[in-house]
């Protein structure tokens, strides 16, 4: 009796392959086989037309870039702000729009609709907004009699001006998540401790923070990711300036790509890629770990 | 030391009466079980004593408090969930300490109450895991030692063992009922299974559509059963009904006959019938014995031995299927005609209403 499936689990029928196989080769063609040229490709002197391969040389002279140590600190530093920001606030507007208040469908559209927009229409219409003596912001704060900063052309704000931009634009999907994770928790719990004499405060702190782990850990591994990518929401606002004082890894990569550095820049894109692998992977593994969650 | 009495209960939710004017008195050191169909109203009544539900009118006391306003912590009570609601990221610990760390109990003073907690409910090894590392009754141990340590005056069980197999449902069962004698709080408990109802109680409240049907002892209920509902729902296997004629009273007995029974007579209230009226017969499976000058007869349709006892389902002449439970194991074939004598000092008789007859004690 037991030998006959013991013997069909050590031959794997081909049967399934057959489904799998079309997704493979799409998969293949469109994410492997770019992925493993950009490998090579980054090893050589490279004009689109033909290719020289010069071993290490790009990305030793991708180190030498005088502006790719601020860029490193400005993606990791962008990444923290952005993704900090969208956790607090997502949670945040998350618990508002999971408690009684009314008109709570249409604001959950409200939260949500910033990311349906289009990034680089975001970008333009915030630089607009922030322009230093004719944006609206400005104005408004001088109707209050505050002179407002140079929020794109200070280099000390202007990186931080983009992070909130991109917060606006996506703390909506952070806050769909963090919504999906409160309405799972059980309201057993929010009974329990509410008969063991909990506030509303330690309800949070004992029941929904420590609940919505899930949530937070998808958040978090969300936007830090697309902190250390991000690209478009720079280039159309500030293109990594003024001078280079927004410049992220994304944003210098682009430049070299413009002045025809291709084998360069895609050094740079296998750097950006390990740099991402490096930092997320581990930190996913962190808020991940097992909890004893059921 | 508490008791409860409720007066006048009601709870609506919008328009729609749930809880429709329950009156109750329950002493302390009671364990009264609250059973009823789904949809009851049994768990919204244990809500209600909670202060998990508002009351939408009549009175709640607990002890000499008048609880309708007072918040759930300050009612003297714990709560026991039918699904634990343990947290997941505590330990057994830090969940049986989470009331008193949240009163701001004085460590050491927090650290006996769970050991002592861990100690009554043998669970000492448990207290270092987490909810996910246990079984289904270790969980159950650990949510009543979260009650436990709270030293209530009132304990309010939501369903504990529906989640349990039925092995370990019996084994909690028993453990519950020490419990109970050790600590002599009173004890409030729901529950759909009237086996649990019958084992556990002091005293059981019978609802159905919001309204209390009846409220006395297990042994009460089951011999003496007030109505229809109560003869119907208390008691496993379900008692038969029959439709049957007043053929004649002499005193306190009546003699009943339908198309399935030649004649039996009942000792019933008989001022509350007359010769001709048609009544419903109630007979317990259990109180049919086979013999052969019985005055019931039938045709087998389905056997069930148990090795102790033989269920037997049984075809009437008039189409109904009536349940027998009898005692010892019994080969019986398929439509196997059988004779039995119904006991007629445990049959109860109901007037058109659904009400009982049972003569005056």
């Amino acid at each position: 009796m037991a030998s006959a499936p013991t013997t069909a689990r050590s031959r794997p029928s081909t049967y399934p392959v057959w489904f799998f196989l079309p997704a493979a080769i799409i998969y293949s063609a469109l994410f492997l086989a770019p992925t493993f040229a950009s490998l090579y490709f980054s090893l050589t002197r490279w004009t689109l037309f033909n290719s020289v391969f010069i071993g290490f040389e790009n990305f030793a002279q991708f180190f030498r870039e005088p502006f790719l140590i601020q860029g490193l600190m400005n993606t990791v530093m962008y990444a923290v702000v952005t993704s900090s920001l969208k956790v607090v606030l997502g949670m945040g507007l998350a618990l508002l729009l999971t408690s009684n208040i009314i008109a709570r469908g249409y604001l959950r559209s409200v939260v949500f609709f910033p990311v349906l927009v289009s990034t680089v229409g975001v970008g333009i219409t915030f630089t607009v907004l922030m322009h230093p003596t004719q944006g609206m912001i400005n104005q408004g704060l001088a109707l209050i009699g505050i002179k407002g900063p140079g929020w794109l052309t200070d280099p000390r704000l202007a990186l931080y001006s983009v992070a909130l931009v991109d917060v606006w634009k996506g703390v909506g999907l952070a806050t769909v998540i963090y919504i999906a994770g409160l309405v799972a928790i059980p309201r057993d719990y929010y009974e329990a401790a509410r008969i063991d004499g909990a506030t509303a405060w330690q309800n949070f702190w004992h029941v929904t923070l420590p609940l919505s782990r899930p949530a937070t850990a998808t958040v978090i591994t969300l936007s830090f990711i697309g902190g250390l990518r991000t690209f478009d929401l720079i280039w159309a606002m500030t293109k990594g300036g003024p001078g280079f004082a927004s410049d992220t890894v994304a944003s210098v990569i682009y430049k070299q790509y413009q002045a025809g550095f291709y084998g360069l820049s895609t050094a740079g894109n296998v750097v950006l890629f390990v740099l991402i692998g490096i930092i997320v992977v581990p930190l996913t593994m962190f808020l991940n770990r097992k909890q004893g969650h059921e | 030391m508490a008791g409860l009495e409720f007066k006048a209960l009601h709870k609506t939710y919008g328009s729609v009466p749930v809880i429709k004017g329950v009156d109750l008195s329950v002493d302390h050191g009671e364990f009264v079980v609250f059973v009823g169909p789904s949809g009851c109203g049994k768990s919204t009544l244990l809500r209600m004593i909670a202060g998990l539900e508002d009351i939408t009118s009549g009175e709640l006391w607990i002890g000499d408090k008048l609880c309708n306003d007072v918040e759930p912590r300050d009612r003297g009570i714990a709560m026991v969930f039918q699904s634990y609601a343990l947290y997941p990221h505590m330990t057994v610990y830090d969940n049986v300490g989470f009331g008193l760390k949240l009163a701001r109990t004085d460590k050491a003073e927090r650290d006996r109450k769970i050991r002592d907690a861990a100690r009554i409910l043998q669970m000492e090894a448990l207290l270092d895991r987490k909810p996910s590392q246990l079984s289904g009754g270790q969980r159950q141990r650990v949510a009543i030692g979260r009650a436990i340590v709270r030293q209530p005056e009132v304990f309010l069980f939501d369903e504990p063992l529906s989640n349990l197999d039925a092995a370990l449902r019996v084994d909690m069962r028993m453990e519950l009922a020490k419990l109970h004698q050790d600590l002599g709080a009173t004890m409030i408990y729901v529950t759909h299974d009237q086996v649990e109802a019958m084992t556990l109680a002091d005293k059981i409240v019978v609802l159905n559509g919001g309204v209390v049907q009846q409220v006395g002892a297990p042994i009460d209920l089951y011999q003496r059963p007030a109505n229809l509902f109560v003869a119907g729902f208390i008691g496993s296997p379900k008692m038969n009904f029959a439709e049957v004629t007043v053929q004649s009273i002499d005193g306190t007995m009546a003699t009943v006959t339908s198309k399935d029974i030649s004649s039996v007579s009942v000792a019933a209230d008989t001022s509350r019938m007359s010769v001709g009226d048609t009544l419903t017969l109630g007979v317990r499976p259990h109180h049919l014995t086979l013999d052969a000058s019985g005055t019931l007869v039938g045709g087998v349709s389905l056997v069930e031995r148990l090795g102790n006892e033989t269920n037997v389902s049984l075809k009437l002449p008039s189409g109904a299927t009536w349940l027998v439970v009898l005692d010892g194991d019994h080969n019986l074939r398929g439509s196997q005609a059988l004779q039995l004598a119904v006991d007629s000092s445990t049959v109860v008789l109901f007037d058109k209403t659904g009400q009982s007859l049972l003569a005056p004690r």
